[in-house]
């Protein structure tokens, strides 16, 4: 197995060069940088401010899936000529099988000379740092590549374990797949190179971490070129489809790869198997053809495999040898593993839908502004609409469950979650003191700036409220300006509050009320500055 | 393998209707909320109840984007029961115009709950209302839906506030009547509701309890 690996593909496929300080990003953190910006400092995996911190002139691109595998198809189609059985595992990284090419080339070494001049060929002078690893197992070859320097990185048949043993469990998280929880896991109990997870008996990691601690073992092991209960997959297996009216556009393609991609992950979860090596294929009318093999260690969902599909039509569309419209789209499964449930995790980890949403939210704060797009953060208060305010979502990491917990702490999931509301006691009580705030329910409706209104009372002249918090008579009508005036049905307070005395700029001073009118609805009113205001709805 | 299928988490992704509280789900054609429709709350409560009607299928994991609503209480969502860590607000902005901008929204967020202009072309609604159905996702209109038209239209009366008299106690909760109408009912539903009830939950009105006596002090 040789595996090739471009780092911080995205960067290339953006077309900096290399002298040039950029970080891609994706939901606020770094995804790949570029060599000027990783000798700033900048790492894989640093929140945006803090890559802004290291390197402050760095452009900032936003991830862009589509845009890398377009970019890396001459790669592959390069690779592809005279190494026919290759599979891409992500854009910039593809693994080929290399004994026949090694023996065409003459031996390892050439046939990895014979790569790196394929990917620069095609990504010129952009793709700096390319590492060619070639190894017996692919987990091996990965990492190998990765720490391959100018000269590929080769592993001697049958030496993949003594290779493997040396280095640290985190290369199972960052090649192999693997939970980082699970590997840090492994770093607490001790475990802290492969070879102390590989020296241990492999039933007793089954059973102590399960089918997920049990596949990281024989990664660590070097075991892994077969899959674990892995069989070739029965023909009928294939799902495709056929178009009678040629297809030229890429979204109805897409939208037919997504429901082939449901029926057959359905079928194969049905038989409590994954896919993790996926053949696409794709014909034209005129016979044109492009046939791809995509590799996943930890299998892939039914969204993994559209991603694929659409990268690999996108690049082979964009490529212009095209003359005709599709008329075939097939999904083969080359190899299945029997399905642990890896994917499906018990907890924590962003679901497709939060990673949904911050792909979203990034479009849109492209569209409106970084103050257009707004979540929710705890402050505090008493008032109405002083609890909670706005942030740009820009500044936050919506998938990242440490990162929101912050924004809203007090957390309000505490307490007995019902479905009809977490109920009153939720919020407030966990969120301290602040003696003076109005208890539960909430007003629904809080407009930005407070409008004055009239309080009557029964006579027609305004109420008022006095030092000592007394009103000086029962409020009857209330007239908002440009509407008629509603009697008051019911009311109670006032409440009076003194706020910040000790800060001259934020010291309020007021009364509220809560009123009832006679079409029902509930209003927040406050006294201050000698007039009426409501603050908010109960709507 | 039908084992499989009992096994399988059930994803969001996969139903086709999104849950609603118990309260509310008699006023719903299908029991939720069901994709690629427009529902709308009117009346008096009418920004309570879009929130309550989000809330459930907020909390199973789909997102709520509140767009063009700036009077949102966040205070009021969380106690109704939308999990504050998948909400989002957008803004309108200049450069854009809402139906632009509903539809950039429904790429991302299963649950989009706006106002509906007043004035919006025909071919614009259509395209909307296209982008609804083709993403599957629901609109929650707060408010007239005008032009754009909804599926569902809930309508909340005669509200009674409970909990304040004259000078003495607090808002404690409210009981409203319900009306869900629409394209979808053929004969529209209705259902007395506390929104919210005494304890912050929506629930249906039990006419056999009594109401909590308002303390009035005496001295």
């Amino acid at each position: 197995m040789v595996t090739v690996w471009c780092p911080d593909w995205p960067v290339v496929a953006a077309g900096v060069a290399g002298g040039v300080p950029a970080v891609v990003l994706h939901a606020n953190r770094v995804v790949a940088r570029s060599p000027a910006a990783a000798a700033e400092g900048v790492t894989i995996g640093q929140r945006r401010r803090e890559a802004q911190q290291c390197c402050p002139d760095a452009a900032l691109l936003d991830h862009d899936p589509d845009r890398d595998a377009r970019a890396f198809e001459p790669v592959v189609r390069a690779i592809g000529r005279f190494a026919p059985r290759l599979d891409v595992v992500e854009p910039g990284w593809l693994c080929v099988a290399a004994r026949g090419p090694s023996r065409y080339f003459g031996g390892d070494e050439a046939l990895a000379r014979q790569l790196v001049d394929a990917v620069h060929g095609e990504a010129g002078a952009l793709a700096t740092g390319v590492g060619v690893g070639i190894a017996d197992g692919r987990f091996a070859a990965a990492v190998a590549a990765r720490r391959a320097g100018r000269v590929a990185m080769v592993v001697a048949p049958g030496g993949t374990p003594a290779f493997l043993a040396a280095l640290p469990v985190a290369w199972l998280h960052v090649v192999g797949e693997v939970d980082p929880e699970l590997v840090g896991l492994f770093a607490r109990l001790g475990l802290a190179r492969l070879g102390d997870l590989a020296a241990l008996p492999e039933g007793d990691v089954l059973a102590r971490f399960g089918p997920a601690g049990r596949h990281a073992h024989r990664l660590a092991a070097g075991l892994d070129e077969r899959p674990a209960g892995g069989a070739e997959p029965p023909p009928e297996r294939r799902v495709q489809q056929t178009f009678d009216d040629p297809v030229v556009a890429l979204d109805p393609l897409v939208f037919t790869g997504k429901h082939l991609a449901d029926r057959l992950v359905a079928g194969l979860s049905g038989e409590g198997r994954v896919c993790t090596r996926l053949v696409v294929t794709a014909e034209t009318e005129h016979g044109e053809r492009t046939e791809r093999a995509w590799y996943r260690a930890a299998g892939m969902s039914a969204p993994a495999m559209v991603e694929r599909v659409r990268w690999q039509l996108d690049a082979w569309m964009a490529s212009g040898e095209l003359s005709a419209g599709i008329v075939l789209l097939r999904l083969a499964p080359d190899e299945v593993r029997g399905d642990d449930g890896d994917q499906v995790r018990l907890w924590g980890g962003p679901s497709a839908a939060d990673e949904r949403a911050a792909r979203a939210v990034a479009r849109l704060a492209g569209m409106v502004g970084d103050q257009g797009v707004l979540v929710p953060a705890w402050r505090g208060g008493r008032m109405p609409g002083d609890r909670y305010g706005w942030v740009p979502a820009s500044t936050t990491d919506l998938t990242d469950a440490d990162d929101t917990a912050e924004r809203l702490r007090p957390r309000p999931l505490d307490g007995p979650v019902t479905p009809g509301g977490r109920g009153a006691g939720a919020t407030i009580g966990r969120a301290g003191p602040w003696p003076g705030a109005l208890p539960a329910p909430a007003p629904a409706v809080v407009p930005a700036a407070a409008r004055t209104v009239d309080l009557l009372d029964a006579d027609g002249r305004a109420g008022a409220v006095s030092g000592r918090g007394e009103l000086s008579a029962p409020p009857a009508a209330l007239v908002v300006a440009g509407r008629s005036a509603q009697a008051v049905v019911g009311w109670a307070g006032p409440w009076p509050l003194d706020e910040r005395w000790w800060d001259p700029r934020r010291h309020r001073r007021l009364a509220r009320l809560q009123v009832v009118t006679a079409d029902g609805a509930a209003h927040l009113v406050l006294a201050e500055h000698h007039t009426w205001w409501i603050a908010a709805t109960y709507g | 393998m039908d084992l499989a299928a009992a096994v399988a988490p059930t994803t969001l992704a996969r139903q086709r209707t999104l849950p609603v509280v118990d309260a509310l789900q008699p006023l719903l054609p299908e029991g939720g909320l069901a994709r690629g429709r427009t529902v709308a709350c009117r009346g008096v409560a009418a920004t309570s109840l879009t929130l309550a009607l989000s809330a459930a299928a907020a909390d199973a994991g789909a997102w709520l984007a509140v767009v063009d609503v700036p009077w949102l209480g966040v205070e009021a969502a969380a106690e109704l029961g939308v999990p504050l860590e998948r909400l989002v607000r957008v803004e309108a902005a200049d450069t854009l115009s809402w139906a632009d901008l509903v539809a950039a929204v429904l790429d991302g967020f299963e649950l989009v709950v706006t106002r509906v202009p007043r004035r919006v072309g025909a071919g614009v609604l259509r395209r909307v209302q296209s982008r609804i159905q083709s993403r599957e996702g629901v609109l929650l209109a707060v408010g007239d839906p005008g032009p754009l038209g909804a599926d569902v239209v809930i309508e909340a009366s005669t509200p009674v506030w409970e909990g304040v008299e004259q000078g003495a106690g607090h808002l404690r909760g409210r009981r409203v009547t319900v009306v869900s109408s629409g394209r979808r009912i053929p004969r529209p539903r209705r259902a007395e509701l506390w929104l919210p009830g005494p304890d912050g939950v929506v629930a249906a009105v039990d006419p056999a309890a009594v109401p909590e006596p308002v303390l009035r002090s005496v001295g």
